[in-house]
Order: structure tokens, then sequence, then C-alpha cells
């Protein structure tokens, strides 16, 4: 704990990842409280306010229906959350199995696993995102869906390596010898010497999922209309540029915001537990 | 007489690589009785390590491996026994200690939790304060004067010296009658190796367990091993008592191991010759060693 402080110290980089990401979290964790209009989450027209620029009681301004910027924004970085926990909850243990499997079993097993690796780590993730959601309905399901299948192989390489040479540590070769499982040895001997990588690009990947979420809802493959989300909410509001930069402007940085604190975090936690690059 | 702990006879192994078949040991015999502690000493490459992960049974399940011969443990033939019968004796019967203490042992784990995984092979329902009560009495034989601080540790936290005595006390934790020991405390410096060798051996007369001692260490092997075999390019050049052996060394090959050593007093690394066709020389045996059975 002290070493910890004393890292996001002498890094002041790493503590403003952390205030970042705090706010992120305690804004959408707390959005019913904190949005000025809560109601405004779904839809809710109010043409006396329409298409306002920043001003008392809407701090970023409204959209072209009349709902506040501000509150919106903050139940998207709900949803962008949700997602971002959810897709990881399924990819990392999906990806991190086969990659431990891969580079303990070796041999054919290995070169079959790596090989369909390879072959999702070879389509631009972005393209496979959106062929995926082309095929399916755009909604948040299929989005989460989508973006969990281009994101589990990236698990497998790094799992895959970090087994590779963990297996060669005394410590499996003793648990062998005394006669260990092969998930014994998977499980309990290797993975927990992963989880620190594991935990840094987990934190990392975060702000990237939400990154390509907001992507693909930009693009219009992702959550839908009236459900708030800051690509669709930067998508939508790019038509009016440059006069109501409001509507494009601030979910912009909202994304910003989210992505680099993610970023920061994960090198701060990268040096906190000692992950090597 | 009873059988032998380990009889190994005419063992073959090869791998089959991308020019056909490379024949790594060249027929070993050599059996270990009861209690009975054993050196297989040669230099690098020679087929040591191998021998004993065959015993092991590791080396088997490896596909491009190509093993025969007999191997008898307790006068049962292992390869006879089912893979289930053969796993059971891994960590209850048969053990093994690393060259490196401190990376056999996982740093995620502190001592008593990887002690405990060990008793349970034995005793698969042992708890958790059963187990370290049990570690807490078997450290305390390996001379560690704090058993309790030791469980709590990590190894990263613990010296290579300690570490090794871990390795030690968990080795025979199960009482195995046999031990194989790959180049133990290699990686420690002379003073430690040489105190743990003392509890080692002081350990395994007491608990009269076998042990197959591996290693290139011809100073170590002569105060550890009652008898000795040298092992050059996967063949047995030479088997007697470590007193016959060291006394009168009569193969080429084991009079060039020994003149390898560096004296203490100075004279310069010795020079030897890498090759000789005198090395390939056959089989000595001393009198009184023959393999059980009358093969030689």
């Amino acid at each position: 704990m002290k070493r910890t402080l004393a890292i996001l110290a002498s890094n002041p980089l790493s503590a403003v990842g952390v205030l970042l990401i705090a706010l992120v979290v305690l804004l959408a964790v707390f959005a019913d409280f904190i949005a000025p209009f809560p109601e405004h989450r779904g839809a809710v027209v109010d043409f006396v306010n329409f298409n306002k620029p920043p001003q008392w009681p809407y701090i970023f301004g409204t959209d072209l229906v009349g709902r506040d910027m501000f509150s919106r924004i903050i139940y998207a970085y709900r949803i962008s959350l949700i997602l971002g926990v959810v897709v990881l909850a399924i990819a990392v243990p999906i990806g991190v199995t086969i990659g431990l499997v891969a580079g303990y079993v070796g041999g054919w097993t290995e070169y079959v696993l790596m090989r369909i690796t390879d072959v999702f780590l070879s389509i631009p993730p972005l393209v496979l995102a959106m062929s995926m959601m082309g095929l399916l309905e755009p909604t948040l399901t299929n989005g989460m869906i989508a973006v969990t299948a281009m994101w589990w192989p990236w698990y497998t390489r790094l799992v895959y390596n970090l087994a590779r040479s963990e297996k060669e540590e005394g410590y499996v070769l003793a648990a062998e010898v005394i006669g260990a499982s092969k998930l014994h040895v998977m499980f309990r001997e290797i993975l927990p010497n992963c989880v620190p990588s594991i935990l840094t690009k987990m934190t990392l990947d975060l702000g990237f999922v939400i990154l390509i979420a907001s992507s693909l809802s930009f693009l219009g493959l992702g959550v839908q209309p009236p459900t708030p989300d800051l690509g669709s909410m930067v998508a939508e509001g790019a038509k009016y540029l440059p006069d109501s930069w409001w509507l494009t402007v601030f979910p912009g940085l909202a994304i910003l915001i989210a992505v680099f604190g993610f970023n920061l975090l994960g090198d701060a936690l990268r040096e906190i537990l000692g992950v090597e690059q | 007489m009873t059988a032998p702990t380990l009889l190994i006879r005419d063992l073959r192994l090869s791998f089959k690589g991308y020019s056909g078949l490379v024949e790594v040991l060249h027929g070993i015999s050599l059996h270990i009785d009861k209690g009975e502690r054993v050196a297989l000493v040669g230099e690098s490459g020679s087929g040591k390590s191998v021998t004993a992960r065959i015993i092991l049974g590791l080396l088997q399940s490896m596909r491009t491996a190509r093993i025969s011969g007999a191997l008898n443990f307790e006068g049962r033939d292992l390869e006879a026994m089912g893979r289930g019968e053969r796993h059971r004796l891994r960590g209850t019967k048969m053990s093994m200690i690393f060259q490196d203490p401190t990376s056999s042992l996982n740093p995620v784990y502190r001592i008593s939790e990887q002690f405990h995984e060990v008793l349970k092979r034995m005793v698969p329902g042992i708890g958790r304060a059963e187990a370290d009560r049990k570690a807490a009495a078997m450290l305390a034989d390996v001379s560690i004067t704090e058993p309790e601080r030791v469980l709590a540790s990590y190894p990263f936290q613990l010296s290579g010296g300690m570490n090794q005595r871990v390795m030690i006390a968990m080795a025979l934790a199960n009482e195995p009658s046999l031990l194989i020991a790959d180049e133990p405390g290699t990686a420690l410096d002379v003073t430690v190796q040489a105190q743990t060798l003392k509890l080692m051996r002081d350990l395994v007369t007491r608990h009269n367990t076998a042990v197959l001692f591996i290693s290139h260490n011809l100073g170590v092997v002569r105060e550890f091993a009652d008898r000795v075999y040298v092992i050059y390019k996967g063949r047995i050049v030479e088997h007697g008592k470590a007193t016959q052996l060291f006394d009168n060394p009569r193969h080429p090959y084991t009079r060039a191991l020994m003149n390898a050593i560096p004296r203490i007093t100075g004279e310069g690394i010795p020079e030897i010759q890498d090759n000789s066709d005198e090395y390939l020389a056959p089989l000595v045996v001393h009198e009184g060693c023959g393999e059980p059975g009358g093969v030689a």
C-alpha cells in the first residue's frame, strides 16, 4: 500500500489517471443523483429549449430535441462502462484459457489453437466487429458479442507467451514431478504468475473497448437511440458543426477522458505490479 | 534378497528428429538397493538428467521419444503399470530435488501452501492446520530454527540455502522410498551446498531412503555416495563403490574427469582432451559391484 502511494506520488500522470477514472466511475454509478435531468436519458422532447449552447441549467447545452447533454453523457458513461466490463468479463476467461492450454500443452493443440487465434488477429478489429454487426441486429447485446469476438485473441496471445516462458520455470517441473495434473499446473501454478500482466492489459483495454464500442455506434452499428451513447452522440452532432459545436465536443471529450484515464491507470498498474512491457 | 528399489536394465532412449533417430542413451543398466545412495556422474549432455526423467515417467509422454529397456521399481515393472498407478507413485514413493531451489518453488504461494499441496498427494483430505503442523516438524528436521516464520514466507523472501532445505523437507515429506536429486544445490554457493548436502545425507540415512544422486561434481559425489556410476555419451563407462572408484579410477574417461578438477593449490586449469577414442573404451566394473542377475 505504501509502495503504491509512493509510485502514484512520484508519477503525477498515474495520479491523474486514477482521478479521471474515479470521476468517470462515480458519475456512472451515481448518475441518477448527479444528472440534472435524469429523464432526458430516454425519448424526451422539449422543443422550447432545443439546440441551446452551454448555459445554466444546461451546462453542456442541449441537443436537437432539447435534452440536456450533460445528463445524457453521464448515462452514456454508464452504458460504456457496463459494456467494457461485460466484454472483458467474457473475453478474458476465454482468451486466457485458450492461451494457457496452447502454451502449456504444446504440440498439435498449440498449433491449431494459435492458428485460429492468428486468423482473428489478422482481421482489423473494427472491420471484424463491423461485419458481425452488419449480420446481427444492432443492439447493445449484439454490440457486446461483436466486441468480445474480436477481443479474446489478444489475451490468448498474451497468456500463450507468458505460459510458454513460465512452463520452463523450475516450479512447473517440480509440480509435474510430484504428480500434479495438467489442469492443476495450468490454473494453479502458471496462471497466478500471469495475473499481473493480465490485470494491466485489462485496465488498458477498458479504454479501448469503450473507444471501439463508440466507433461502432458512431457508424450506427451499436447502441440505438434513444439510449444515450457517446459514439452516436458525436455522429449525430457532426452534421451541425461548427455552429452547434457542443453537440460533438462534449461527448468527444467524454470519450477522450475515459480512454486517456484508463491508459494512464493501466500504466500506473504496470508500474505498481512490476510488469515488464 | 529383496528386490532393489530401482533396477534399470539396458535402457535405451532416442529422439525422433528431422534427420531420423538420434540415440541418446545406448543401453544403460544400473540398480539402487533399498536405502543406498548411488551417484550418476558425467558431463553435461551425457544423459544423466534424461535418465532421471525416464524413471519418473516424464519423458514417456513426449511424442518424439523412443524408449526401450526394463525399469523396475521395488520389484514391479514400471512400464507395465497403468498410467494412473504410475502417476500415484510420483510425489509419494518417488520424489525429486532440483538444481535451483528458488525457482523450483512457485513465487506466488507461501511455503505452507506449497507444503500442503505436497502432503495432499499422500493424504488427500489433510487439513491446513494438520499440514502446517507436519510441515513445521519436517522443517525442524532440516535444521530450520523458526519453522513458523518460514512457512508464512514466500520463496523469494528466503535465501537459497533456506529454499534448498525447504525443498529437501518437501521431497522427503511423504517418506518416499526413492529420492532423485538432480544436481542439488549447484545454484548455491559452496558452503551452503556443503551444509545442505550433509543435512540431506543424515536425513536419507535416518529414513532409509534410496537416493539417485545426479551430479558432475566429483568432490560432492565422493562425500555423498556409496556407489558410483560414471556415464559418458549415453553409456555407463565405470561402476564401483565410491572408495574403489576414487582410489583407483580405471576407465580413461573417469581419470580424465578427475584430472579436470582445478586444484586449489593453483596449478592452473588442467589440460584435458575434449574427445578421445580412449573414452569409448568398454565398461569397467569394480569387484563386487555387478548388476543383480549377472548382467554387467
